[in-house]
């Protein structure tokens, strides 16, 4: 039996006096798929570190309280010995593998818990079936989607065999297709296998029906408590009604003034076809949706548009091929939220980088008390000296966002803005990009799997498949 | 032939040459070197670019020491051709060794920490995204309004910063992979020195003493 029970569990960051966890003191029950749900930055994740035992050896300070797995301490438990009793498959689909390949990366494993290179083949084998990927075995692991890379990490925990599996929103950049079937292998590891599986996500998608525990983390109390069926299922209907957008989506008319102007236009990447457009256009002052199936070329278009990757065919901004405007000046015009909110950040503090934006920006759109403003009703005011590294991915999120409204670009591409995001935050960025469409005209095209609460803000809706790009009425 | 000792020999026969003056056991390490490559059928493009680019260096090197070094053409030539030794001596590591079957011999056979070969191994690894991560650094600063050149600080302080944060992540993941430093591992793949290593790297090292004995030229 391996229940996984937390004593009376608090952490604090180092020098920092604010609990991240507070007297947590609750027990994954053995044998049971228990998720953690809780807004973004809520300290789920290190939790999770600490249960995986790579906290505290790569934080610096130790919790106060204990972490048992049945009957033993993990403080007791030999650092080579862990990865016996606990695998982790974390958020970033690409820092978590040291090999090349995938089938390297998979002999590291077992060659690490010491199993018998006899035994490998049979082990390999069995894990790629069971996640479905033997094709993937001799592939370079840096040319693989998103979505693949987290089922060789799923792989690479089956081939290790641990009796808990804990798993830190691994579904936060894969497509919904890669999602459930890997909630499904889980669930088969579960009861096939006899595996405690501890979950932490925030986005409630496929969990009902799957979950044996439903367990919230209150971002004011910073504790744990586990829900009853009941307060569950308020939890599940509260995210449903806000999963979907159900109104219809007007089409764009000829007439309607045009900001990106898109002809005769192919991306082809590594020589395979992702997109091929006769014509096509971006509105000016709307906010445009682009949905999509993930590693379809979304992101791609994004880096075609910001002159990141090379295209075929023409753009057009405000009339002018983009090849003809200067980096600096196109650069300032059509700007793009990274879907990764570090590649944004220059700066190590919180307020040199709000300093940054406000130093460079072209325009006086918002004023200090704006900011200030904006970050309070976000949860980050106060952070000014923190290092912008250490904040938790749906901070660095918020940072982020606020720092490129304030630049205020005419156009402004956003790739997964509300990643990371809990749904009360969410509202708040849409109420921040409705305010900067409506009072400042801004240009918005988003590429977005989170539809949920974005209604007031799309004007329209194109959806990208069959690498075509069509503006629709309903989004699906 | 083994890869760790490949790369000893070749650094070996390097070192030599730093301190010998023979123009003619230059070119024939080039030309050895050359056939080695060519058997292992390399891409053109990387041949091409084995020649073009040391050009520069290894004329400016035969130019200052022709018109203004005190030891004459000869001498010239031997740092000319020395500069082409040293390249297609490492080229004949490079293009033709794997860097995953270097680190598992150094680990297994030469008994180099594993938490180097590994790390090592894992960096080398990241090297092709470090050059997808310079360039949207740069874009990314001239959407924050700063336009980065390949001298502004802010480049490498942000290159170093993405490692750091790299490195970081790669340590937690590996240790989630179950790899603990200094422990025992198993090891799916062998690789041994052989008698027929040992015959190719000793022979090769004695034919070049052989040469720069005889051959002062």
């Amino acid at each position: 039996m391996t229940d996984v029970s937390i004593n009376h569990f608090t952490y604090e960051y180092p020098k920092s006096n604010v609990k991240v966890l507070n007297d947590v003191d609750i027990t994954f029950k053995h044998n049971h798929f228990s998720l953690l749900t809780g807004p973004s930055g809520s300290g789920k994740s290190t939790l999770l570190y600490f249960i995986a035992g790579l906290y505290p050896h790569f934080i610096g300070n130790d919790a106060l309280g204990g972490i048992k797995f049945g009957d033993t301490d993990i403080n007791q438990i030999p650092r080579n010995q862990v990865s016996h009793s606990v695998a982790m498959m974390f958020q970033n689909p690409n820092q978590q593998f040291a090999m090349d390949t995938v089938i390297h990366e998979m002999t590291f494993v077992l060659e690490n818990m010491l199993v018998d290179p006899a035994k490998m083949d049979d082990i390999i084998n069995h894990a790629l079936a069971f996640c479905g990927i033997d094709k993937l075995r001799s592939r370079i692991i840096n040319t693989l989607s998103g979505g693949e890379k987290q089922r060789v990490a799923l792989a690479c925990i089956v081939a290790m065999d641990p009796p808990v599996i804990v798993l830190d929103e691994p579904f936060a950049s894969i497509d919904p297709d890669s999602r459930l079937d890997l909630i499904k292998k889980l669930k088969l590891l579960q009861q096939d296998h006899d595996k405690t599986i501890i979950l932490a996500d925030h986005d409630l998608n496929d969990y009902q029906g799957v979950i044996d525990e439903f367990y919230y983390l209150d971002p004011d109390s910073h504790r744990i408590s586990l829900l009853d069926s009941q307060s569950a299922q308020h939890f599940f209907d509260n995210f449903k009604t806000t999963q979907t957008i159900n109104k219809r989506i007007a089409i764009p008319t000829d007439d309607a003034p045009a900001i990106i102007n898109i002809n005769d236009f192919k991306l082809q990447p590594h020589h395979s076809l992702l997109l091929k457009l006769n014509q096509f256009k971006f509105y000016q002052g709307k906010t445009t949706l682009i949905t999509g199936a993930n590693g379809i070329g979304k992101s791609t278009l994004f880096n075609a548009l910001t002159k990141l990757l090379p295209y075929d065919g023409s753009i057009e901004y405000d009339g002018k091929n983009i090849q003809k405007i200067r980096p600096l000046p196109y650069a300032k015009n059509v700007t793009l939220l990274f879907q990764d909110a570090e590649n944004q950040f220059l700066n190590i503090t919180v307020k040199e980088e709000l300093d940054l934006s406000l130093q460079n920006r072209t325009n006086q759109a918002y004023s200090t008390d704006d900011v200030q403003a904006m970050l309070q009703k976000l949860n980050m005011a106060g952070r000014d000296e923190q290092v912008v590294y250490s904040l938790s991915e749906g901070q660095k999120k918020k940072l982020q966002i606020i720092e490129m409204l304030i630049m205020n670009p005419p156009v402004l591409l956003l790739d997964e803005p509300f990643k990371g995001l809990d749904y009360r935050s969410l509202e708040v960025v849409v109420g921040f990009l409705r305010r900067a469409k409506e009072s400042f005209n801004q240009t918005q095209i988003i590429i977005s799997h989170q539809l949920s609460g974005l209604d007031t803000l799309i004007d329209y809706h194109a959806n990208f498949a069959d690498q075509n790009l069509t503006y629709q009425e309903v989004i699906k | 032939m083994n890869p760790g000792l490949k790369l000893l020999l070749v650094m070996a026969i390097a070192l030599e040459i730093s301190f010998t003056q023979s123009l003619i056991v230059n070119i024939i390490l080039v030309v050895v070197s050359f056939g080695y490559i060519l058997i292992q059928r390399v891409s053109l493009k990387a041949l091409l670019g084995l020649i073009f680019w040391p050009l520069f260096p290894a004329i400016g090197l035969f130019v200052s020491q022709w018109l203004y070094g005190s030891a004459g053409i000869h001498f010239a030539w031997i740092l000319f051709t020395r500069i082409y030794a040293y390249v297609f001596l490492g080229a004949t590591f490079t293009l033709t060794s794997s860097i995953t079957d270097l680190a598992l011999t150094l680990e297994q056979d030469f008994r180099l920490p594993s938490k180097f070969a590994y790390g090592v191994l894992a960096a080398f690894n990241l090297m092709p995204k470090i050059n997808e991560e310079v360039k949207i650094i740069k874009t990314s600063a001239l959407m924050r309004g700063e336009a980065l050149h390949f001298w502004s600080p802010k480049l490498y302080f942000k290159a170093i910063l993405s490692s750091i944060q790299w490195s970081q992540n790669l340590a937690e993941a590996m240790t989630s992979h179950g790899f603990v430093e200094d422990q025992e591992r198993t090891h799916y793949r062998v690789i041994k020195i052989t008698g027929l290593d040992w015959f190719w790297f000793i022979g090769l090292f004695a034919c070049v003493q052989g040469l720069l004995f005889f051959i002062r030229y």
